[in-house]
């Protein structure tokens, strides 16, 4: 029977692992390809390991979540083995009721108990940050400790800590020699569970943190949300070791702890101040790294900041660091994940940031109801010197008086098309269309940009609000979407790296980096025009640091500043001084980067729709996603 | 006799409602070897963890040299105790255990390494300092406990059954090791046991207790030979404890047949227990006794029989060095002075007997 059984045993234990394992393999083969691509292997790459040594974000956040587990992981220790030892001398119901109290937290939704601190936090008038988390950590990592503790210290016999008294010994040495060397594994054991539930955290954290304060768990997400960088596969799979070798260590812990209290072996003693030491080495070197890794500053509470909510992965970090430098004027950054998310956020606190960086429709919005502030142009010289005229020119489509915004990165929206799977040049959105490539076409999945490639195709205003053109552009796009294989965002550019299809809508900046990746594919602007979009900084009316949001747009419009930053994001500058220092000529050039006079007459900027607008863009949208 | 060590006053002491102590009044003496007994739960060990100040008493007070150390910390009595699982340090080799105490107390290195290996000659295990505890048998490490104990020359020590982890051998051989030691440390051992043969064994003064209640207090030949009360001679070896009525003075009639006894001052016609020890009940023909029965089961012991006898409506526990077989004809005589007459016990409260074994 056993016999017949086991291969099936097998199999199913095999296929169990494989569920479990097999993201977490993934994501640690990718951390290691050269290519960006999640599709495509471009050969093995320790690079991005390399690049988060450098990335000043991310050591932050490191450091961050390494002292913040540190503390919370010393003071939960003394608390929950103090506790522990408090509960042996309680009665035994009062001690059960305690135990189930203490255990709350812990079988409690990490939701829950996050917005309940949260809560909590707010009433008492805690500033949200290091010691708000610190403090959420400390209580969630306490009875991880009781629960190590606890059951170790009941197989310890009293009598043992009586003859020490009996001995004369006053009490805390009584614990101390008797006691403690018994219970130190669990407590090792119940430190490095902590330690690993506090590194390992993530909403609780979420929500006590505040603004410009992230652990790498809160980083890392901020990230994925917008589509991730091989960084931070490179940063999961360290983490994902580091925990591994933690509870690989605790567990090691628990074992001997639990060997100690059957036959007791001789010599036993040595191999756990062994195990002390190695614990205790482990724990200084983090500390040390730590303390290294907060140069920055963690502490260090300058009155001088600036607050600045930028798009993701829109800046080059160092230049961040740069105008720290410069100025002493220390930047505190965060990211948003859309234009929606950025414009709830200032609609709720208009003091929340000082400088933002949302799109053109998006500040049209902002000047609209109110929320900006007219800039000071004498100071900044550098904005007005340096930024093409031809891009304010264009910005007025949503700042009619030039009064708000300075331009910060442009671009177009076209095709990109892979040589090898098409046949002949493209030069019309008609392509989209041909029933050849069917299943080999990707469209954005947003509205207005899936809506300005019908319109444009048709010839209409890329900013139409015409009901019967809307209706022409939703039959087309229904008719179309039997072709489309994904209605995508961020993949556009990895399926069109890894050869997954023929053609795809995408923006410009994305263009020159997967031409990078691959070579065989083209960007092209249809002949029918498209659309041209311009990010531009903008300044909160209810700034806080208005000086310093003026002197943080100024330093991103030097031209040597322009170029660190686009030869980062590759999405063009406007910075007309910059784009003549491009060193590369074939992107000096780039008609993809910086497109001719001509082609960029044939594009439009959107304007806002307006409320019924959306609301006819929304309905029509729907139509076409449920056809899809 | 010498002088008074220890008073307990009027100690009670109860736990999660449940009273333990009533009320205990105990005088030990010094250099006495004092051994309280008892089945458990009767109170012994909390009696002994009070003395040592593990337990405070809910009321009366602690007398040790004519100072009150009620509530005197332990580690600032001047008496060390012996735990039942030895309680060593595991952690720490013989020689640290032994010198646990006296590295408290400031002492130079010389003097803990003398103390160290007088300590381990006074208990037969030299050379055992740089073993570990569990390297060591049950008995070799019960050993260590008392060395540890004993070299800060406590003026008392306690020993909370010591010998019940160990097996019946070992357990006898260490009783004559522990009569050894107390005659050569000459200082006071208060012992406690539920074993009633080590009580009777080592012990100068035997305090027998149940249910937080001082039954009987005295020799370990009073004790054996005169028990008090029925709980106290059931508890005491075995007995054949039988419902009696006290005829007059110096006669009891023991079921419905009279006896003759040396007791005196219980009254006429009063029920009374008396006690009958096994080997006190002899056997002999038909018509030579007072009561006619029949053996009904037999084992042999080694040193003597025992035997159960049928008569006069009572099963009779008997020892004899004399054999007879299953079913023989007997007749039952019982010396005068080899019957205990014991009073009834009047109350429910005075009676406190569990009669647990």
């Amino acid at each position: 029977m056993n016999n017949r059984i086991r291969p099936i045993e097998k199999i199913y234990m095999a296929v169990i692992f494989l569920f479990m394992y097999a993201p977490i393999v993934t994501l640690i083969v990718l951390s290691f390809n050269r290519s960006k691509s999640r599709s495509k292997w471009g050969g093995f790459t320790m690079q991005w390991y390399l690049n988060l040594i450098h990335d000043h974000e991310v050591l932050n956040a490191m450091a961050n979540t390494l002292i913040i587990a540190l503390i919370a992981t010393v003071v939960s220790t003394l608390i929950g083995t103090a506790a522990s030892v408090a509960m042996t001398g309680m009665k035994r119901r009062m001690r059960s009721l305690i135990i189930g109290v203490t255990n709350i937290p812990m079988i409690n939704a990490d939701i829950v108990t996050g917005i309940s601190l949260m809560l909590l936090f707010k009433v008492l008038h805690f500033d949200a940050g290091f010691v708000t988390v610190l403090i959420a950590h400390i209580t969630f990592d306490i009875p991880f400790v009781m629960l190590s503790v606890l059951p170790r210290l009941k197989t310890i016999s009293p009598s043992v800590y009586e003859a020490a008294l009996d001995l004369g010994a006053e009490p805390f040495f009584a614990f101390r020699k008797t006691i403690l060397p018994d219970l130190a594994p669990a407590i090792i054991s119940g430190a490095l569970m902590a330690f690993t539930m506090s590194i390992d955290d993530f909403i609780i954290t979420y929500f006590t943190k505040g603004s410009g304060f992230d652990t790498l768990s809160t980083k890392i997400y901020s990230e994925v949300k917008r589509g991730i960088r091989p960084e931070i596969y490179a940063l999961s799979a360290i983490i994902f070791v580091a925990v591994l070798i933690l509870l690989f260590a605790s567990d090691r812990m628990k074992a001997r702890s639990a060997r100690r209290t059957g036959v007791v072996k001789k010599g036993m003693n040595a191999k756990l101040k062994t195990y002390g030491a190695v614990a205790g080495i482990a724990v200084a070197s983090i500390l040390i790294i730590a303390m290294a890794l907060v140069y920055g500053g963690v502490f260090s509470k300058n009155s001088d900041q600036v607050f600045v909510y930028n798009a993701g992965e829109y800046i080059d970090p160092e230049v961040i660091e740069l105008f720290q430098e410069e100025t002493g004027i220390e930047v505190v950054y965060d990211e948003f994940e859309s234009n929606e998310i950025m414009y709830a956020k200032i609609a709720s606190d208009g003091a929340a940031y000082d400088v933002l960086c949302p799109s053109d429709y998006m500040i049209a919005k902002l000047i609209d109801n109110d929320m900006l502030m007219k800039l000071d142009r004498s100071a900044i010289p550098n904005a007005y010197e340096y930024i093409g005229k031809q891009y304010y020119e264009s910005a007025t489509a949503f700042d009619p008086a030039n009064e708000y915004a300075v331009p910060y990165c442009w671009g177009t929206v076209g095709i990109l098309y892979n040589r090898n799977l098409v046949n002949g040049p493209v030069d019309s959105w008609d392509i989209l269309w041909d029933p050849a490539y069917k299943g080999e076409i990707l469209m954005q999945d947003s509205i207005r940009d899936a809506f300005m490639v019908a319109l444009a195709r048709r010839g209409y205003s890329i900013n139409t609000t015409d009901p019967a053109e809307i209706d022409t552009a939703t039959a087309d796009l229904i008719a179309q979407a039997p072709l489309v294989q994904a209605y995508v965002i961020d993949q556009v550019r990895d399926k069109m790296i890894g050869n997954e299809a023929a053609l795809g809508v995408i923006y410009s900046g994305e263009a020159i980096y997967t031409k990078r990746e691959n070579a065989d594919l083209e960007y092209v602007i249809p002949k029918e025009g498209s659309n041209v979009w311009i990010d531009a900084w903008v300044i909160s009316r209810e700034a806080r640091n208005a000086e310093n949001a003026l002197k943080w747009i100024d330093f991103l419009c030097r031209p040597d500043i322009a170029l660190m930053n686009f030869e980062y994001i590759t999405y063009s500058t406007p910075n007309i001084a910059a784009q003549e220092m491009i060193e590369d000529e074939e992107i000096r050039n780039s008609a993809v980067a910086f497109p001719d006079e001509e082609t960029l007459n044939r594009c439009d900027t959107y304007i806002s729709l307006g409320e019924e607008g959306d609301r006819l863009y929304n309905e029509a949208w729907k139509k076409v996603k449920s056809a899809d | 006799m010498s002088k008074e060590l220890i008073e307990l006053k009027n100690i009670s002491k109860s736990y999660d409602g449940q009273l333990v102590l009533d009320d205990l009044n105990l005088v030990i003496h010094e250099n006495e070897f004092l051994t309280l007994l008892g089945p458990s739960g009767c109170g012994k060990t909390t009696t002994l963890r009070i003395i040592g100040g593990f337990e405070t008493p809910d009321q009366g007070q602690v007398i040790f040299d004519g100072q009150d150390i009620t509530s005197l910390a332990p580690n600032k009595r001047q008496l060390n105790t012996v735990f039942q699982k030895y309680a060593l340090f595991t952690h720490m080799d013989i020689a640290e255990n032994i010198a646990f105490g006296l590295r408290i107390k400031n002492k130079t290195d010389q003097y803990i390494r003398d103390k160290i290996s007088y300590a381990l000659k006074l208990v037969n295990l030299e050379g055992f300092e740089h073993r570990m505890p569990d390297s060591l048998s049950g008995g070799q490490q019960q050993r260590i406990a008392i060395a540890r104990a004993i070299v800060n020359e406590p003026k008392v020590l306690l020993l909370d059954e010591p010998l019940g982890a160990l097996d019946l051998k070992l357990r006898q051989d260490m009783q004559y090791e522990l009569i050894r030691l107390k005659k050569e440390l000459g200082i006071t051992f208060i012992y406690v046991t539920h074993d009633q043969e080590e009580a009777l064994t080592m012990s100068d003064h035997i305090v027998v207790m149940n249910q937080g209640y001082i039954q009987q207090e005295g020799t370990p030949e009073d004790i054996y030979n005169e028990p008090e009360n029925a709980f106290v001679a059931d508890f005491i070896g075995d007995s054949n404890i039988i419902t009696a009525v006290m005829v007059r003075d110096e006669l009891v009639r023991i079921l419905d047949v009279e006896f003759p006894c040396v007791d005196k001052g219980f009254g006429n016609e009063k029920p009374v227990d008396v006690v009958i020890r096994p080997e006190d009940v002899e056997l002999v023909k038909r018509g030579e006794g007072r009561i006619p029965g029949v053996v009904t089961h037999i084992i042999f012991k080694g040193v003597h029989y025992e035997m159960e006898v049928q008569a006069g409506g009572f099963e009779w526990l008997v020892h004899s060095t004399r054999e007879f077989p299953v079913g023989t004809e007997v007749d039952i005589r019982v010396d005068p002075f080899n019957i205990q007459v014991m009073n009834k016990p009047a109350s429910e409260d005075e009676q406190a007997i569990g009669v647990e074994e």
